[in-house]
């Protein structure tokens, strides 16, 4: 035989062998060093059912249950399976056209026909009771139950905020928490707590085949988790106060913000014209939140926290304790008014009342000649190098006020108002080219200055304190043990570097002010309530009627700032409301029906400017 | 001469025969674990309306065959090689009229509710008549036209099978290639055809002209460093034989080939380009192979062959099966038990007293190789997907029933040449 071929036989052997040595080393790569193919594998075959928690309830202060959840349907529809003995049905309750209906379930099926699709979403309770009764002799529609915010007041839109689907920048930035179709906190509350809001939710993993159906679970279950349900929270809100405060403003535009002084919970915030917050619950929150963003009237506008105003004459009482605690004046000196600031040729003007007057008698009138004349005294004062430098430390004294700066209430966008720096007048007027004079209007809170109706009411939380005010904040509790109370309950204290004796002295002109000064509409039996009133100057229209106070004077239990926009006076608008708001919270109801029926029934939305009196 | 069936049965080669068996049993389980369906209710193996049931029974009677191969007399199959080539290669040729088609390939008899591939026979009967022409006497590999018989023996057929439009079937013969390189044919008649197929292959990815011109500078350069003579005829040769694969195969491919036969070429270099389409079955066997991870996911436990995402999971893509199920060492046990036996069949083939023998030992060898080779390569995303199945594994009656015979003859053959020696 040719056995000198015999080798050929060796040589295709060991051919074999290396080409099942490649094949064994590419078994290897795929098997295992790469990891992509097995990512892929779960990719193909598991899919997450999420279970979404239900959201945390909302309580006002006095444990009513302010927001709350409501389940809303959304059908689900796997067309293979689907059987609608009647497309009509739908036209009654979600007002679905028997033509929308096939569109509906063309599109389903151009996306999969075994695949499950929403078909229609956010069906309210209601109307999916209607639905329900027509729906069982259909095939292949599932209901998905989910949870949806319900207001039980409807008051409070304003902090309370709404809640959305996520955005895609919301998902890429919850690093994985969100997928699409999520909901979550779109504004106010809902948004700022949204962690401790919506708690976690669940996840059952399933195996599906090659065409998407579910066959089963993924290691019985093994890697499931339930869902976590959100946290409580109280706040500090006193809800029926909420409300009332929203009818007074009925009608009107402009701010309440009441604040309790020795703890900073925010028990009011009134921002009007407002809107329901119900509204923006449910299945027509798109329309309806365009309807809202293209409303004349602003709704959306969250007032306290953006609005900013000139503070008028309650900026007065922040000038004098500056003044009383720099002690560029004392409690005895004396300025002379004659209807106006003489040394600046009268400006700003004064009204009638008596002079000249000491730090309260100024308060209790009002008098701009007098503030005027501390403010421009306090930038000129030896006692300091130059103007600069004194302003520099009347800037220190209004940022510790809570002027000029976000507060860092727990709600978003926040603004901070204006108190303007000595560089921005050095670069308006020149370095040393600007005197107390030049920037007198300061004086009597007008000109540059502006604060947010937030800040108005922090200010008098200060000065109810008689030194300190705490952070205004909504949280007061979260209903766990387990959360670490100090990441959310825990509110600076700002100290303010005055003697206790200026504060009082303070109080003791503003309680003046209400019982024999500018205010007398801010009176109310039994109560003894410190005051100041505040006119607006406004370049656009008719001037703000602003009014800030605290009650009792002694112990305060309520600080308050109300504006009312374009109407006038703070005597005529802004006193009665303040004065409502805190009869209604301190003794829960009304003595003065007349006062509270001419508040409810006036229509300050189209004030026409009045001649300018100060 | 006259032998006892007793004394038969002591001398069959058992180590080749379990061999045999574990693969086709291990096949069995695996078109189980490839086609049972989680969600279905508990269902027996047994079941004979399903893949699993059907298999058994073929296994059944590929047992019984093995049988009455073992007990044929080797002299008249030898007789036989060539009146059953010609039977073999008249069905082949009326199955392209009378056939049914399956997948756009017209392979198929249907008889009752069984179909018969006379393909699959015409490899046997190929590897016994080329056996048969070899081994006479006055057979001499240097003669040019001895050599243009074998090549005869073994093209008509693959011609034919081409014909029934089915490729897979058809490249399998160009493995008897093997058998004529062990019995002297020059080398170069294989490296020729495998330089021209990889440069072909070569000419879908790299530019043509950068291709030609890297020929060019080698065949230049060989003149000064390898030959430091120029052997004019050698060298055009090449070139021109270069040429032609290079820029043939732009030709070819388009012009030629059928759309889905050139997709699936183009999906072998990247099947990310179409995923969902000519890619999808690369893709997916990589997945559920390379989600196997060294110890598998266990039997019965693969995700990606039971929910379907590979296709043709019980037949061409079995190995998926075991890569997913068995992981890296399942895998390569599997080809570590195929490397034995055709170790063992090499070994049966150069220990045969008779060369009709040893030519047939080697003509199986080429064919289970070729199949291995083209099958898992096509599955492990080397080689482009090509139908034809795994031997012993892949679940069909038809494939299963071939492969058994054509390993059977050459348990016969050995069992003859022991006879011989202890008589």
């Amino acid at each position: 035989m040719n056995d000198k071929l015999k080798f050929r036989g060796t040589i295709l052997l060991w051919f074999a062998g290396i080409v099942m040595s490649v094949y064994g080393l590419r078994l290897f790569y795929l098997q295992v060093v790469s990891d992509d193919f097995a990512i892929s594998a779960d990719k193909n075959v598991l899919k997450k059912n999420v279970i979404q928690p239900s959201r945390g309830i909302v309580y006002d202060r006095n444990r009513k249950i302010y927001v709350t959840n409501s389940p809303i349907y959304d059908l689900v529809i796997v067309p293979k399976d689907l059987y609608i003995p009647d497309t009509s049905i739908f036209q009654e309750f979600i007002n679905l056209s028997p033509q929308q209906v096939r569109d509906r379930i063309t599109s389903a099926k151009k996306y999969s026909p075994r695949k499950a699709s929403i078909f229609e979403k956010q069906i309210d309770a209601n109307l999916y009771a209607g639905l329900q009764e027509k729906l069982w002799e259909c095939e292949g529609i599932t209901t998905v139950v989910r949870n949806t915010r319900q207001y039980r007041y409807s008051a409070g839109g304003s902090f309370l905020g709404y809640i959305s689907e996520v955005t895609k920048r919301d998902i890429e930035k919850s690093s994985g928490y969100y997928s699409q179709g999520d909901l979550m906190g779109a504004s106010g509350i809902e948004r700022y707590y949204e962690e401790l809001l919506r708690g976690r939710k669940g996840v059952k993993t399933v195996m599906v085949d090659v065409h998407g159906r579910e066959v089963g679970a993924f290691a019985e279950g093994k890697y499931d988790t339930l869902p976590e349900k959100g946290k409580d929270i109280i706040i500090g809100i006193d809800a029926d106060l909420q409300a009332f405060g929203e009818q007074l403003m009925q009608k009107k535009r402009g701010s309440i913000v009441a604040i309790e002084p020795s703890s900073g919970e925010i028990l009011a915030f009134v921002s009007a014209p407002t809107y329901d917050p119900n509204l923006l619950s449910g299945r027509d929150l798109p329309n309806q939140w365009r309807n809202l963003q293209n409303d004349k009237m602003l709704p959306l506008f969250n007032r306290p926290l953006m609005a900013t105003y000139p503070p008028g004459s309650v900026f007065k009482l922040l000038n004098a304790m500056t003044a009383l605690s720099e002690g560029t004046i004392t409690p005895g000196t004396l300025y002379g008014c004659s209807r106006g600031f003489a040394r600046n040729g009268g400006k700003p003007g004064c009204h009638q009342h008596p002079s000249p007057t000491n730090v309260t008698t100024a308060i209790q009138h009002s008098c701009n000649a007098y503030f005027a004349g501390i403010f421009v005294d306090f930038l000129n004062n030896s006692k300091y190098k130059n103007v600069q430098d004194a302003y520099e430390k009347w800037y220190t004294y209004m940022r510790l006020f809570g002027a000029g700066r976000k507060l860092g209430v727990d709600i978003p966008n926040e603004k901070p108002g204006n108190i303007p720096t000595k560089d921005y007048f050095n670069k308006v007027y020149g370095k040393n080219r600007w005197k107390g004079m030049t920037v007198v209007s300061l004086s009597i809170g007008q000109g540059e200055v502006t604060m947010t109706p937030l800040q108005m009411a922090n200010s008098v939380c200060a000065i109810a304190n008689r030194g300190y005010y705490i952070q205004p904040h909504f949280l007061k509790n979260v209903l766990d043990e387990d959360i670490e109370k100090d990441k959310y309950l825990n509110f600076d204290t700002v100290q303010i570097p005055i003697d206790r004796g200026i504060f009082d002295l303070v109080a003791e002109a503003m309680e003046k002010v209400v019982t024999a000064g500018t205010a007398s509409q801010a009176r109310v039996d039994s109560i003894v309530i410190c005051g100041k009133t505040g006119t607006a100057q406004n370049p656009g229209g008719a001037d703000h009627s602003v009014f800030i106070a605290f009650a009792p004077k002694d112990n305060p239990k309520i600080a308050i700032a109300v504006i009312v926009e374009n109407s006038g006076w703070g005597n005529s608008w802004a006193a009665p409301i303040t004065a409502l708001m805190i009869e209604k919270y301190l003794k829960g109801r009304i003595t003065d029906q007349n006062k509270l029926n001419r508040i409810l029934e006036a229509d300050l939305l189209n004030v026409k400017p009045t001649p300018k009196k100060k | 001469m006259k032998l006892s069936d007793n004394r038969k049965e002591l001398s069959v080669d058992w180590l080749t025969v379990t061999i045999w068996a574990l693969l086709v049993f291990a096949g069995w389980l695996n078109i189980y674990a490839a086609s049972i369906d989680l969600k279905m209710e508990e269902t027996s193996i047994f079941d004979f309306s399903l893949s699993y049931g059907k298999q058994f029974i073929w296994i059944l009677i590929a047992l019984v065959i093995a049988f009455v191969i073992m007990i044929l007399d080797t002299k008249l199959l030898e007789f036989l090689s060539i009146p059953l080539y010609i039977i073999t290669l008249i069905s082949c040729v009326a199955v392209l009229f009378l056939g049914r088609e399956i997948n756009g390939a017209r392979a198929w008899f249907q008889i009752g509710s069984f179909g018969i591939q006379p393909s699959e026979f015409m490899k046997i009967t190929t590897a016994m008549t080329l056996a048969t022409y070899i081994s006479r006497l006055n057979f001499n590999m240097e003669n040019i036209w001895h050599r243009l018989i074998c090549f005869m023996i073994i093209f008509v057929p693959a011609g034919i099978v081409l014909l029934q439009n089915d490729t897979g079937s058809a490249l399998v013969f160009i493995a008897f290639s093997l058998v004529l390189f062990r019995e002297g044919l020059p080398l170069i008649y294989l490296l020729a055809p495998t330089y021209f197929g990889l440069l072909a292959l070569l000419a879908l990815i790299v530019n043509e002209y950068v291709l030609i011109f890297c020929v060019l500078a080698l065949v230049i350069s060989s003149w000064f460093f390898v030959f430091k003579k120029k052997l004019w005829l050698a060298h055009i040769g090449v070139i021109l034989i270069s040429a032609l694969a290079v820029f043939g195969t732009d030709l070819v491919i388009n012009k030629v080939l059928e759309p889905h036969q050139r997709e699936r070429i183009y999906a072998l270099f990247n099947p990310n380009s179409d995923p969902l389409g000519n890619g999808w079955n690369i893709t997916q066997s990589k997945i559920a192979i390379g989600s196997g991870g060294v110890f598998g996911k266990g039997y019965l436990k693969g995700t990606q062959t039971k929910f379907d995402f590979v296709p043709e999971q019980d037949t061409d893509f079995i190995f998926c099966t075991i890569g997913e199920e068995h992981g890296w060492v399942g895998s390569i046990l599997l080809l570590g038990v195929w490397f034995f036996l055709f170790r063992r069949i090499i070994y049966l083939a150069e220990h045969s007293k008779s060369k009709y023998a040893r030519i047939y030992g080697y003509g199986v060898f080429s064919v289970l190789f070729f199949h291995l080779t083209v099958n898992v390569g096509m599955t492990i995303g080397l080689l482009p997907v090509i139908g034809i199945p795994l031997p012993f594994f892949s679940y069909g009656g038809s494939s299963l029933f071939a492969f058994t015979i054509l390993l059977f003859l050459l348990l016969n053959h050995y069992t003859y040449r022991v006879n011989i020696l202890s008589s």
